[in-house]
């Protein structure tokens, strides 16, 4: 406070100062009689401290300074004054600079509106200017000047001339990655030898440069089946007579097929229902009016008491003498078993004939099976396996009836899609497993409700 | 004794397999993350032997991948890429979130992209394994061209499909490497051999397309991105070998014909050149300037016994592919707007023919309508108002027909409004003892030798007056199906008196027959020993499949004659029409 104060009694000591604002003149005209308070503690200071006077004059510097940018009574009389020379010169001077500016470069009044009116400039951001740590800056400035000094070049710059070198010998700086699908991308000699890697084997390894060989099995492919299967001769958009009935007898084999499992099923889920007919409802109607001497159904009445019965026996404790007894039997059976076998062995040097028989008919067997088997495998190379949740679906031939033939190439309406045939091609030659699309399951039910705005209509 | 009890599902097959879902945890991945990189990599799930034991107890049926591949997956690193982008979609969400559109803008800019160089490097060590496998690259390639920019897959996709096939099919049509091709229902199926590999691949025909709902379309995208880029390496490598410029150019010639001055209504000024080159109607320049008769000869070695027959066999296998190159040597085509445009310009060209088509149908036509020189016009519509006197006016048939049977056929059976004959499958071959359908047979016919006297006759028979014609053609008809019945009558005596059909018999030398008639029954004296001479066992198996092959045949010829019947039947009604035309 009492800074502003003395800047008010500076400024107003000051010779050639004039105020604004009138109000200040008459200030000494209405004084008070002091009232007597203490200012020793801040709070009453501020209470009682009157300094509006130093305020409407800061106002009033302010003012000066942003209308005219400086204090008035700092001026010289040129900057305040103008000699007026005549009306006529400057209407030229002004008409002149309009048409020179056209209509164009008339700024917009929205513009002018929020363009800035003070003369004062925008303060400067400190912040910009200082320097925070001075210390550390001066020594890295001179650690460069030392490098500078010794050659080295920062990698700012290295990198810098780098990027310009590239772009004076015509190269791109940085290099994008051209998209897959971009049409006018470009190829290059794939297979041809490129030089060979200098680098270290085993730095290339770690620091994963190197691609993991690919193992020879996976070059494998899984079915034999050809990429492109031809359609059948049949297929032919005119096709020889007999070759077109061929085919069409197949894709009926396969339909009919088709219709049998259908019907199967079909008479496996049938409910088993007793339709009421006439006769049946006739029947009903007359039930118990009619005597008839039937001999009614005998009911198994004894069937409950007899369900429960359990195991009844009791176990009683053998005497000594049973015990023995069975051992004897035992051991003796044991012994007739081995004498047995002994014969046994002795018996088949007489039957080598027939074992000998056996052994071949039995080693026919295994060859048979192996040849059976391996045929086996054979064809399942080119089987579809089953490879998910899904079995791979045989698409339905595509076969146009005879009626359906095309006279000539220009009439002639394509069958199937040639899209659908190559994606199951990739399923039956095992490359994909065969999926069905996904459906759309809703988790909560959907809620309709009227909008108001319709509401309010009706 | 003694010893730990071992538990169960802790080795064995139990531990060489990993489900689907671990897979995906082990390397950290979304499924459809997971499910790509296999593709890309060619990882293929693995049904085990004994599905209980590796599923630990467990019948439920699952997805299993061997562990040792998923190991190897570990190692990639487009794994690493696709956790990278798994983080940038979910950067730019955010910053869409949040309304920060310069982040939005520098993020897009740093879209992390992978590279599928090295994976087809390492799934394809050498570039004959590459060719051997591009059959399916092709036919995906081809089909995902075909579709419309409607955002069921990338647009830029479909267009490199294009570019690629077309440098395919510029590339078919500089080597002459084309074998077959078969028109089925489905779509056209093209049969090339390209570097010694026999490669089948199917296009579809123009704007047949309904999207399919029960297939996957991001599978079909990865398996897309795979081989898009297979097939641009083959493709730069195939160019190689032909010293032809890669991206392809039209050579200054073909630049200079093609050069037209309404060319904005096509295209769009960036787009012209590619679609001129997808016109297929100009050659393509070269590195090196091409030496046109330099036909690389066989190199002959000293060979005996086998080895010479082989060789003979050879030899004979290549000169009649040299002249199947030049089928249409010579020939100028003009194609009519409603035939197939596409398919048929690469075939003619494929065979060393001239083709062009109305200006105002697609860029790139060479001639007009009215150029004197076209020998052969292609129409696919019943009657045609204006006709030029000095050529053929053919249906689309007779040029896929003609390749098939590597000859030029008789142009008779394809003109405008006949009932064409049927077109056959190039992509059977008949074992002996099969039916044969007796157009095959006739065309087999005319491959021997045959065709000479009656190509002439046909000739004379157009350079005479129009008057005779009809009554000529009935002759010729009449002829051709005597001629046919004849060696149809040839044919079964053949069959019926066992397999001899492979020994050849040349006329008019009196002394080798000889010999090789005594030869002959020799050999079948040998083979009656040899049959008595059999095993029990062993006969009654010969004589089982002795058996099977008679009814076989049996059941041919039955066929055939049952055609004739058929024929037979028809003949009246056929005679008739033509007698109304």
């Amino acid at each position: 406070m009492a800074a502003v104060r003395k800047h008010k009694r500076v400024a107003a000591a000051q010779p050639g100062f004039l105020p604004i604002k009138s109000s200040l003149d008459g200030n000494s005209s209405v004084i008070k009689r002091r009232k007597r308070v203490n200012k020793n503690k801040k709070k009453s200071w501020n209470r009682f401290s009157d300094i509006q006077d130093v305020e409407e004059f800061l106002d009033d510097v302010r003012l000066q300074e942003r209308a005219t940018g400086g204090l008035i009574a700092e001026k010289t009389d040129d900057t305040l004054f103008f000699v007026d020379t005549g009306e006529t010169d400057e209407k030229d001077t002004q008409e002149q600079t309009t048409v020179k500016k056209g209509k164009h470069s008339k700024p917009l009044r929205i513009d002018l509106i929020l363009q800035p009116d003070s003369h004062i400039q925008a303060p400067k951001n400190v912040l910009a200017f200082q320097q925070p740590n001075a210390k550390k800056q001066r020594r890295i400035s001179e650690r460069a000047a030392k490098l500078a000094a010794m050659g080295v070049l920062p990698r700012r710059e290295k990198l810098l001339q780098l990027r310009s070198a590239a772009a004076a010998s015509g190269l791109s700086v940085k290099e994008h990655p051209v998209a897959n699908n971009n049409p006018d991308r470009a190829f290059y000699d794939l297979w041809s030898a490129g030089t060979p890697e200098t680098a270290d084997p085993y730095y290339l390894e770690q620091t994963k440069k190197k691609l993991v060989k690919r193992p020879d099995r996976l070059n494998e492919k899984p079915s034999v089946l050809p990429a492109v299967e031809v359609i059948a001769p049949g297929g032919s958009y005119n096709p020889d007579f007999f070759s077109h009935q061929d085919l069409l007898r197949e894709a009926h084999e396969v339909e009919l097929k088709k219709q049998k499992a259908e019907e199967k099923l079909a008479r496996q889920l049938a409910v088993n229902e007793d339709k009421a007919t006439e006769e049946s409802t006739f029947k009903e109607q007359v039930e118990g009016l009619i005597e008839e001497e039937e001999i009614e159904p005998q009911e198994p009445e004894g069937d409950t008491e007899d369900t429960v019965m359990g195991p009844t026996a009791t176990q009683e404790k053998k005497t000594e003498k049973q015990r023995k007894k069975e051992k004897a039997q035992r051991i003796k059976d044991l012994q007739r078993k081995v004498e047995r076998q002994v014969i046994d062995k002795q018996q088949q040097l007489f039957q080598l004939r027939s074992i000998s028989a056996s052994v071949k008919k039995q080693e026919q067997r295994t060859e048979m099976r192996q040849a059976q088997r391996k045929v086996q495998q054979e064809a399942q190379k080119s089987m579809p396996r089953r490879l998910g949740r899904l079995k791979f679906q045989t698409p339905d031939l595509d076969v146009q009836l005879s009626d359906e033939l095309a006279s000539s190439l220009r009439s002639l309406k394509p069958e199937g899609s040639i899209l659908k045939d190559r994606f199951k091609s990739l399923q039956k030659r095992n490359i994909i497993e065969p999926r069905e699309r996904a459906r759309f399951n809703r988790k909560y039910k959907l809620k309709y409700s009227e909008k108001r705005a319709f509401r309010e209509i009706e | 004794m003694g010893g730990l009890q071992k538990k169960k599902y802790e080795s064995g097959s139990a531990t060489n397999y990993i489900s689907r879902n671990k897979a995906r945890k082990k390397l950290s991945l979304s499924l459809a993350d997971f499910r790509r990189l296999c593709i890309l990599k060619g990882i293929y799930p693995h049904e085990p032997k004994h599905k209980k034991k590796v599923n630990k107890g467990s019948t439920a049926p699952r997805t299993f991948y061997l562990l040792k591949d998923i190991r190897f997956l570990l190692h990639e690193p487009i794994v690493g890429k696709f956790r990278e982008y798994k983080i940038f979609v979910r950067k730019l969400r955010k910053a869409y979130g949040k309304a920060e559109w310069s982040g939005v803008q520098r993020m897009k800019e740093n879209k992390p992209a992978y590279k599928l160089d090295h994976i087809i490097k390492e799934r394809y060590p050498t570039f004959i394994d590459a060719v051997r496998d591009v059959d399916d690259a092709l036919s995906m390639c081809f089909l995902f061209s075909t579709f419309a920019r409607t955002g069921k897959c990338h647009v830029q996709t479909i267009q490199l499909c294009r570019r690629l096939g077309v440098e395919w099919m510029n590339y078919i049509i500089a080597s002459r490497s084309l074998r077959k091709v078969f028109l089925s229902i489905k779509g056209i199926y093209y049969q090339a051999e390209v570097l010694g590999q026999t490669i089948t691949w199917i296009i579809p025909y123009q704007f047949a397309h309904d999207h399919p709902t029960d297939v996957d379309y991001r599978v079909m995208a990865t398996f897309t991105e795979l081989y898009t880029t297979l097939l641009g390496f083959v493709n730069f490598r195939l160019y190689q070998t032909l010293n032809l410029v890669y991206p392809p150019k039209l050579d200054g010639q073909g630049e200079f014909s093609l050069k037209s001055e309404c060319e904005e209504d096509y295209a769009l000024e960036s787009e012209s050149y590619s679609e001129k080159l997808a016109a297929l109607s100009a050659s393509l320049a070269r590195t090196v300037p091409s030496v046109e008769d330099e036909e690389a000869e066989l190199d002959h070695f000293p060979a005996e016994g086998e080895d010479l027959e082989k060789m003979e066999t050879r030899e004979k296998m290549e000169l009649e592919q040299n002249k199947q190159k030049k089928l249409f040597e010579g020939l100028k085509f003009f194609l009519n707007r409603e035939v197939p445009r596409e398919s048929l310009a690469f075939v003619i060209r494929c065979f060393g023919g001239e083709v062009s088509w109305d200006k105002s149908l697609c860029i790139g036509s060479t001639y007009d309508e009215t150029d004197e020189t076209i020998t052969h016009h292609i129409v696919d519509r019943p009657t045609i108002d204006k006709q030029y006197i000095n050529r053929y006016y053919i249906q689309p048939q007779w040029v896929y027909d003609c390749v098939n049977g590597k000859i030029l056929l008789p142009v008779e059976e394809y003109f405008l409004g006949v009932t064409l004959p049927p077109h056959l499958s190039p992509f059977v071959e008949e074992s002996e003892g099969d039916y044969v359908p007796p157009e095959k047979l006739k065309l087999l016919a005319l491959q021997k030798g045959e065709k000479p006297q009656a190509e002439e006759d046909e000739e004379e028979e157009e350079e005479e007056d129009d008057e005779d014609d009809e009554e000529e053609d009935d002759q010729s008809e009449d002829e051709d199906e005597a001629e046919d019945e004849a060696s149809l009558a040839e044919m079964e005596e053949k069959r019926a008196q066992g397999k001899s059909l492979s020994v050849k018999v040349t006329p008019g030398k009196v002394k080798p027959e000889n010999r090789m008639r005594t030869e002959q029954e020799e050999k079948a004296e040998e083979k009656r020993l040899a049959i008595m001479m059999m095993k029990k066992r062993e006969k009654y198996l010969y004589d089982k499949i002795m058996f099977g092959k008679k009814r076989h045949v049996r059941e041919a010829n039955k066929l055939a004659a049952k055609r004739k019947a058929h024929d037979d039947a028809n003949k009246p009604d056929k005679k008739k029409k033509k007698k109304k035309c």
